[in-house]
């Protein structure tokens, strides 16, 4: 009853009442005047002017679904994302992309589904509020009869009935008005699929663009640069040879050269794991038991893969598990962890989990949040568990069906 | 010689001091950056200065930024630049504000430590060093393939000899014939771009560089 009560009173229920009664008279007229201009322009198809002023009418529904949004996500708490905006360019091109846009068209089937709902809504809601109200404090006082208490008090019960069943029936409305507003006046499916798609791919693109820079980055500032020294050294040789040098200054030169040489080798080495460890084209389980004996942690591997995925995705799973073993050796004091690498319907997981102090978490431009990005650019998605205490538990769920 | 070095990786700016330093040049500075090559030049006053394209902290092109720089200020002080790739774009701007004093030149060529010092000196007294590689770029790009074509096999070898600064006398030791020879197939060379021969030689590079990048 107290709940019942309450929410006559809510703050919720009164912003719900203020949407709707600002909402309806506006979603009548709006609905009315694009039905009449919509009706208009399809008979003015005959002429060019209908196709413009279908345009105009379906940018008119697109602009009122834009605010019907804010509007909805100021009283209602209902926050869809905005579709993504028009094109671009010349009239005629402006005029293309609204009549071939679906969001305009999307926009005005609300504005006319809100024709039929507002009308019930108004009738089920207003009812709910105008009877109750009334059987409160005017119906049992018409009749100069004050003695008929009985009829009195069935009056308030049922008023009182009605007032409690209104905010229930306010939200029931509402409800389907969510409804519309996310189907309608949100990104469609396929549009949000689409800049998620896009998002994904810049991201894709940028990510390359820097690892080739860095892989230029370091060629030119190591292996490079060393091999130039290594000229150098040698040039050296002959200079002191010419000389008539003493053989300790040559051996020393000979030696500057060798070992300018050795480190420009190893740098070679490095820089071609970090593009591609060889040991991966053995297989993913190959690959991770290396990183696992090379890590300062002690690290068990456990992988089940009933059959290898495609290349790239055991690029991303290892490059991944090499990321979140050196995070965890490097900030979560953790002096052992587990790799795990299962695939269940048709999605790999691995999982990292390690006995450190817990406490991980992504942070815009920290390790993890890129790593979050890298596994979205193939649908794949990262879970971290991380209680402050520990341990840390991360999960990377990439899809990898079957046949691909 | 009298040269500062601009050069941020330790084993080049090392091997490199200890090269000049053996044939008897006098390594004044060797500095990691910018602002400690203009102020070592400033103080030192060298013949060249040797410096590196990319230095920190961004590891683009603040040392191109630093050698036009110094070419403004300094007009008297040589400027080599010392790059581990060659892009004709940098060669463009630092050859903008004339020729004379100026040379581009891969850092591979220090192996050849004769034609390097050669090139050394050429800057130092003014003249013009441009990387070989440099001029192949040049030719390559140019929209002149048309007059390109009509030069000879011998033409085009003095061109891309002279394009990289080198005089009369060092074409024709470089070529093996006589300096009477190399002034013939200059005049040729200059008649088929309808330039205007010049007397000096680093004249002669700028009007042969303006006209492949025109």
């Amino acid at each position: 009853m107290t709940v019942a009560a309450r929410a006559v009173f809510a703050r919720r229920t009164w912003a719900g009442l203020a949407y709707l009664l600002l909402v309806l008279p506006l979603d009548v007229v709006t609905a009315l005047l694009l039905l009449v201009t919509g009706l208009l322009s399809t008979i003015l198809m005959l002429t060019p002017l209908g196709a413009w002023l279908l345009a105009l009418v379906l940018r008119a529904a697109r602009g009122l679904g834009g605010l019907r949004r804010g509007l909805a996500a100021r009283l209602l708490d209902e926050r869809v994302p905005a579709p993504p905006p028009p094109a671009g360019g010349g009239a005629l091109r402006w005029r293309r992309a609204m009549l071939t846009d679906p969001t305009g068209w999307r926009a005005l089937a609300y504005a006319l589904a809100k024709l039929p709902v507002s009308i019930l809504s108004l009738v089920l809601g207003g009812a709910c509020y105008v009877y109750g109200l009334a059987a409160l404090v005017y119906l049992p006082f018409q009749d100069d009869r004050p003695d008929n208490w009985r009829a009195v008090l069935v009056s308030w019960l049922a008023g009182l009935f009605l007032l409690l069943l209104a905010p229930w029936m306010l939200r029931s409305i509402l409800a389907v008005e969510r409804m519309l507003i996310r189907g309608l006046l949100g990104p469609s499916q396929s549009a949000q699929r689409l800049s998620e798609l896009r998002e994904t791919r810049d991201r894709a693109v940028v990510d390359a663009d820097a690892t080739l820079r860095r892989i230029e980055r370091d060629l030119h500032d190591g292996a490079q640069a060393r091999l130039i020294g290594v000229g150098m050294q040698l040039t050296m040789v002959g200079e002191l040879l010419a000389a008539g040098a003493p053989p300790e200054r040559l051996r020393a030169a000979v030696d500057a050269a060798r070992d300018a040489l050795t480190d420009a080798v190893t740098e070679l080495r490095d820089l071609v794991r970090g593009i591609h460890p060889p040991v991966l084209d053995r297989g993913l389980d190959a690959a991770l038991a290396t990183v696992a004996a090379g890590s300062a942690l002690e690290v068990t591997v456990s992988a089940e893969l009933p059959r290898r995925p495609p290349p790239a995705i055991e690029s991303i799973v290892y490059f991944s598990a090499c990321e979140l073993l050196t995070n965890a050796g490097r900030h979560s004091g953790a002096r052992s962890a587990t790799v795990q690498v299962t695939v269940h319907d048709d999605v790999l997981r691995l999982r990292v989990r390690d006995d450190g102090r817990g406490g991980a978490h992504q942070r815009a431009g920290g390790g993890l949040a890129g790593l979050a990005e890298r596994v979205r650019v193939v649908d794949g998605r990262l879970l971290i568990d991380s209680p402050p205490a520990g341990p840390t538990t991360v999960t990377v769920e990439i899809p990898s069906p079957r046949s691909s | 010689m009298r040269i500062v070095i601009a050069e941020d990786s330790a084993i080049l700016r090392e091997g490199l001091a200890q090269l000049l330093a053996v044939r008897g040049h006098d390594v004044l500075a060797a500095v990691v950056d910018a602002p400690a090559l203009l102020a070592a030049v400033a103080e030192q006053q060298p013949d060249v200065a040797i410096v590196d394209i990319r230095l920190p902290p961004g590891h683009t092109d603040e040392g191109l930024r630093a050698a036009i720089q110094l070419r403004r200020q300094m007009p008297g002080v040589g400027v080599l630049i010392f790059s581990q790739y060659v892009e004709t774009a940098f060669v463009a701007e630092l050859l903008a504000g004339g020729s004379d004093g100026v040379g581009y030149l891969l850092k591979e060529r220090v192996v050849q430590l004769d034609e390097f010092i050669d090139a050394l000196h050429r800057v130092a007294a003014g003249g013009t060093a441009l990387d070989p590689e440099v001029v192949t770029q040049l030719f390559g790009r140019s929209r002149h393939r048309d007059q390109l074509a009509e030069l000879t096999a011998r033409e085009r070898t003095v061109l891309a000899l002279m394009a990289q600064g080198r005089t009369n006398t060092a074409v024709a030791a470089a070529l093996r014939v006589s300096e009477r020879a190399v002034e013939k197939h200059v005049t040729n060379i200059f008649t088929k771009f309808d330039l205007v021969p010049s007397e000096t030689d680093h004249r002669r590079v700028l009007a042969v560089l303006r006209y492949l990048q025109s």
